[in-house]
């Protein structure tokens, strides 16, 4: 059973459509994740479902049961804020209390819900510190508790690490993770990192302009791009896009000058552009075979354990680059000319509107 | 105190309700509109009838001792005489020339000092908060309360002359409130000493929203001080600075209680100003006829002033966000 | 001489030391990254080669000049700010042609180099345009251009990636790193993301608690850190650390994981020179990047989850509360829960004494 549905949901403010006819499900238990570049629409939908919007059109479900029109506190949806929110001076077991004893439930009642969920989240020997004496990962599972203690349908987050550093974000993301498996509760969450997104979710959403282009699994998406919108939105570096050759369509076209010829077969007849992940591009100091085209190197980045080498086709006068995403280490000069070659299954095409294509 | 400018939080409110606006739809709007009628009447009302009855008493000699109701004072109807005799009252303009050289003088002292001090205070020094609020300290005694100090430091054996014949060696005993021209000196010098710390106020707070790293990085690129106050503070501040001087502006305009305690607009007219003109025609002479013309005569002076303030803050708004 | 050379650079706020005795030179022509997590001292180190800051102790030279003394207006430093600092009031061309307007310079030639540096940076077509509402790649080539027209040797950007969006991250590394071949000036970059840094920096001065822990070509301090600071910070994921214990497995040197209860063979050089030492506690440190997976001589924990980052996949392995991660391409075939055999790639085992946290080989 879906914890939770939209249907048909259209959100307008004014001229702007911020939602625009969205339909999804989230499982029970799911880690859901709505991924976009800034102004898709993904915080209006948290919105909606907290409670905070009301839809100009469609229905939003809970359980089962239409919440539509029905205001944030009668929803049961917890949220987390950015920076936590947890009361300084409470320790984390009052903090985690809060909620209930604000309900005014018994205190038997009480001990027991702080229990479950405390145990359910490892934190039962600091319940006795303040806030400004647990790490950050601690206080990420206090705020967490406290959400949790009252028994939600589902917890939402809305971009909680992109204030912290780049090796912070890392290790935070797998204790979400981490936090969300333990919790067994459905988590709705918002993020505008790709890396993010894929790394943690179980099935995400990409948003453009209020509208859902793709929902599926991180690597599904990743691997069967509906768009070249969807195809760009993930992946780092992104996904190289080539136009073919619009009078064989035999060729794909390195900025008008070099030429990789393609089997025919290869690529559907109403293809216009293929697209190539940079793990699949690759790269050869020498003349390969037949069906490759030469670019030079402008630039080489270690990244310790892969290396993304930029080329450029030669003579070309458009500022297009194609980056190559290669395992190990590789010493390469810049401005050498190297051969380009791919796997012919590892090509995604897309019609003259953008779509993928089979 | 607070760290950002007045003028970038006021540009800011301003493109909020813009947005909200366009975003609001024509059936909030005209729910808007009806919601908000009762108090729009009830606004209109406090202001327009005050106006309407000034409007009626000036065009009539009532005053209270000819013993009618004001409803019936248009028995004594003298249409537009009292506007008349307001031109040939030497007076009324003996007292406007007075009020303007109070501002032309004061305004441009405040400014300057509160400025120089604010900049001070942009800096780092010992002392700098117990300094602060000594500063503040003369803004938040009462105008009156000002006054009757002043009137004191001031008498012929006040502490004032007491300093002057300690450095002079001989006895000073200067009249200064009894001398025409002095009198005015001293209430000017009230007035900044008590009005340049508001000033310093408001300009700190519009240094304060200067960026810091603009100022770097105009530094970095070579500016001298003098450059960057020129190329970088100034463009900043200077909504801030007009609101500034506006602000004092009009308050000099209405400048009353400590002038009055301290000589009373006197000796004779030599510091009687609008308000003080004002206060003794109404109570002393009861001419409220004439009364109300001059009142209209000042706010609808005032109300061009105020329209030109905005025009030139609006200009100089856009031109900034073109 | 545009060196710089910083020589027992030591910067006190108070009691705390933010830089503690700091020895570097960056070369004419080299773009260096100051890498470091927030509050190691790499802000301070930038703003006190740029002058807005005085050390306690030590001295900045540029070249054999000392410049320590020299306020910061006259050292003729490009500087690029985190959030640009771009003169919100004044045009693309105001902007461009500041600093140039400052020195003095007549408005024929402003003009000139201004046309000049705004065709190369792209930035021709919104010359008279205001700065407000300009995206932040073009704020960021305001930014760099406007320094740039004064062509100083030195370079110093602080953090100039930190308010860009991820997906625009890669494409300005990239221009960035065109730009500075093209100016060929001496660039400091300041950033906490190790990945900035490995793409960008011909060399990388890693930093923390106010401490130079090494300096080195990318992939030097990504192959031989230092120490376990270094080893961790750099990589995405960092470096996996065990804690271990010298000891022998059928006559062949091995350490032993006491938490783990597992042990793992030791290459013959890594052993003579752990044996050197006195204490046989050591930090076994390998590569995520540098796993197999092998049923043979390796060490065995249970896979906990994985991480499928497209084209890279990494693998959370748990074990008695320890953790090591592997990445793999994005076919890797892993049951979850399942115990996993892996052991480092030859030769790309390190160790670390496990009380200063200093390499040993």
């Amino acid at each position: 059973m879906a914890s939770i549905a939209f249907k048909n949901v259209t959100k307008r403010f004014g001229d702007t459509t911020a939602v625009d006819n969205v339909s999804f499900e989230i499982a029970d238990n799911e880690f859901f994740c709505f991924f976009g570049p800034p102004l898709s629409g993904k915080s209006t939908l948290l919105r909606l479902l907290l409670g905070l919007e009301v839809p100009d059109s469609g229905e939003i479900y809970i359980d089962g049961k239409a919440v539509t029109t029905l205001q944030a506190s009668q929803r049961n949806i917890a949220m987390v804020f950015q920076n936590l929110a947890l009361f300084p001076h409470m320790t984390a077991l009052d903090n985690i209390r809060f909620p209930l004893v604000e309900r005014k439930m018994s205190e038997t009642h009480i001990r027991q819900k702080v229990e479950d969920v405390s145990a359910k989240l490892h934190i039962e020997h600091i319940l006795h510190k303040l806030p400004a004496h647990l790490s950050g990962g601690e206080r990420q599972r206090v705020a967490i508790a406290r959400a949790l203690v009252r028994d939600p349908v589902a917890y939402l987050m809305d971009d909680p690490i992109s204030a912290l550093d780049a090796r912070l974000r890392e290790e935070t993301r797998v204790e979400l993770k981490r936090i969300q498996r333990d919790a067994g509760k459905t988590l709705v969450y918002v993020t505008h990192d790709q890396e993010e997104a894929m790394s943690i979710a179980d099935r995400m959403a990409i948003l453009e302009n209020g509208k859902i282009r793709q929902i599926g699994t991180p690597i599904d998406i990743y691997d069967r791009p509906v768009s070249k919108y969807v195809a760009g939105m993930l992946g780092s570096p992104a996904i190289n896009f080539f136009q073919l050759d619009d009078t064989q369509a035999s060729g794909i076209r390195l900025a008008g000058e070099g030429l990789i010829q393609l089997d025919a077969r290869e690529v559907p007849a109403n293809a216009v552009q293929v697209g190539l992940r940079p793990e699949n591009l690759a790269i050869r100091p020498d003349g390969g075979a037949g069906d490759v085209a030469t670019a030079r190197i402008s630039s080489v980045e270690p990244l310790g354990g892969f290396t993304v080498v930029t080329v450029a086709p030669q003579q070309s006068k458009s500022q297009t680059v194609y980056r190559a995403l290669l395992r190990g280490q590789h010493q390469m000069e810049v401005g050498t000319e190297v051969t380009l070659g791919y796997q012919p299954d590892q090509l995604i095409s897309f019609d003259q509107n953008g779509l993928a294509i089979g | 105190m607070t760290d950002a400018s007045g003028a970038t939080a006021m540009s800011k409110s301003i493109s909020d309700t813009k947005g909200r606006q366009r975003l609001a739809s024509a059936d909030q709007r005209r729910l808007g509109f009806y919601l908000t009628l009762p108090t729009q009447i009830l606004v209109l009302f406090i202001a327009v009838f005050p106006l309407l009855m000034q409007l009626y008493i000036s065009m009539t000699d009532w005053t209270p001792l000819s013993g009618l109701n004001w409803t019936r004072a248009y028995e004594l109807w003298a249409g537009f005489a009292n506007y008349r005799d307001l031109f040939d009252d030497d007076r009324f303009f003996g007292a406007l020339w007075r009020t303007f050289l109070i501002i032309i003088i004061a305004v441009p002292i405040e400014f300057l000092l509160g400025l120089a001090i604010a900049m001070l205070f942009m800096e780092e020094f010992p002392a700098k908060k117990v300094f602060y609020s000594a500063l503040l300290v003369p803004m938040m005694i009462v105008p009156a309360v000002a006054g009757y100090m002043f009137f004191l430091l001031f008498q012929s054996d006040g502490p004032i002359n007491q300093l002057l014949s300690l450095f002079t060696g001989s006895k000073v005993a200067i009249s200064w409130l009894s001398d025409p021209d002095l009198a005015l000196a001293v209430v000017i010098m009230a007035d900044i000493w008590q009005w340049t710390p508001l000033m310093f106020l408001i300009l700190l707070a519009g240094l304060l929203g200067v960026p810091n790293d603009q100022l770097k990085a105009a530094t970095l690129l070579g500016a001298s001080p003098w450059q960057r106050f020129v190329t970088i503070v100034l463009p900043k501040i200077k909504t801030i600075m007009i609101i500034a001087v506006a602000i004092r502006t009009i308050e000099l305009f209405k400048i009353f209680d400590t002038l009055y305690i301290m000589t009373a607009g006197g000796p004779g007219v030599a510091t009687e100003t609008i308000s003080v003109f004002i206060y003794k025609i109404t109570t002393l002479e009861l001419v409220w006829g004439y009364v109300a013309a001059l009142a209209l005569l000042i706010l609808v002076t005032l109300s061009i002033v105020a329209a030109l303030g905005m025009y030139l803050l609006q200009r100089n708004k856009s031109r900034a966000s073109a | 001489m545009s060196e710089i050379r910083l020589e027992k650079l030591t910067k006190r706020f108070g009691d705390f030391t933010a830089i503690e005795k700091m020895d570097l030179q960056v070369r004419n022509g080299e773009f260096l990254a100051l890498l470091g997590p927030s509050g190691c001292g790499k802000s301070t180190t930038m703003n006190i080669i740029a002058g807005m800051e005085s050390p306690s102790e030590g001295t900045v030279y540029f070249g054999d000049r000392d410049v320590t003394r020299v306020p910061m207006g006259k050292r003729g430093v490009g500087f690029v700010f985190q959030n640009y600092a771009i003169f919100t009031h004044m045009t693309v061309r105001q902007n461009l042609e500041y600093g140039l307007r400052m020195h003095g310079l007549p408005a024929a030639q402003r003009k000139r180099k201004v046309d000049e540096i705004a065709g190369f940076l792209e930035l021709s077509p919104l010359l008279d345009k205001p700065t407000a509402g300009l995206s932040v790649n073009i704020l960021q080539r305001i930014a760099i251009g406007r320094s740039a027209v004064l062509e100083p040797a030195i370079f110093l950007l602080d953090e100039p990636l930190s308010n860009v969006d991820a997906a625009f991250r890669s494409v300005m590394r990239y221009e960035l790193k065109q730009l500075q071949r093209r100016f060929r000036q001496t660039m400091v970059y300041v950033t906490h993301d190790q990945l900035e840094a490995m793409t960008m920096a011909d060399r990388i001065a890693v930093m923390d608690q106010g401490v130079l822990q090494q300096v080195g070509t990318p992939l030097e301090v990504y192959n031989n850190p230092a120490n376990i600071f270094v080893a961790n910070f750099i990589g995405s994921p960092g470096m996996n650390l065990l804690k271990g214990a010298l000891t022998s497995r059928d006559g062949r040197p091995a350490i032993a994981f006491e938490e783990l209860d597992q042990t793992i063979e030791l290459p013959d050089e890594l052993a003579r020179l752990a044996e050197k030492r006195n204490s046989a506690a050591v930090l076994y440190g390998f590569r995520p990047e540098e796993i197999e997976l092998t049923s043979q001589n390796g060490l065995s924990m249970k896979a906990d989850f994985l991480e499928r980052i497209g084209a890279r996949t990494i693998l959370h392995l748990e074990a008695s509360g320890r953790e090591v991660k592997a990445v793999f391409d994005n076919n890797v075939a892993v049951q979850l829960d399942s115990m996993v055999s892996f052991r480092p790639a030859s030769g790309s085992e390190r160790l670390f004494d496990a009380q200063t946290g200093a390499r040993i080989g």
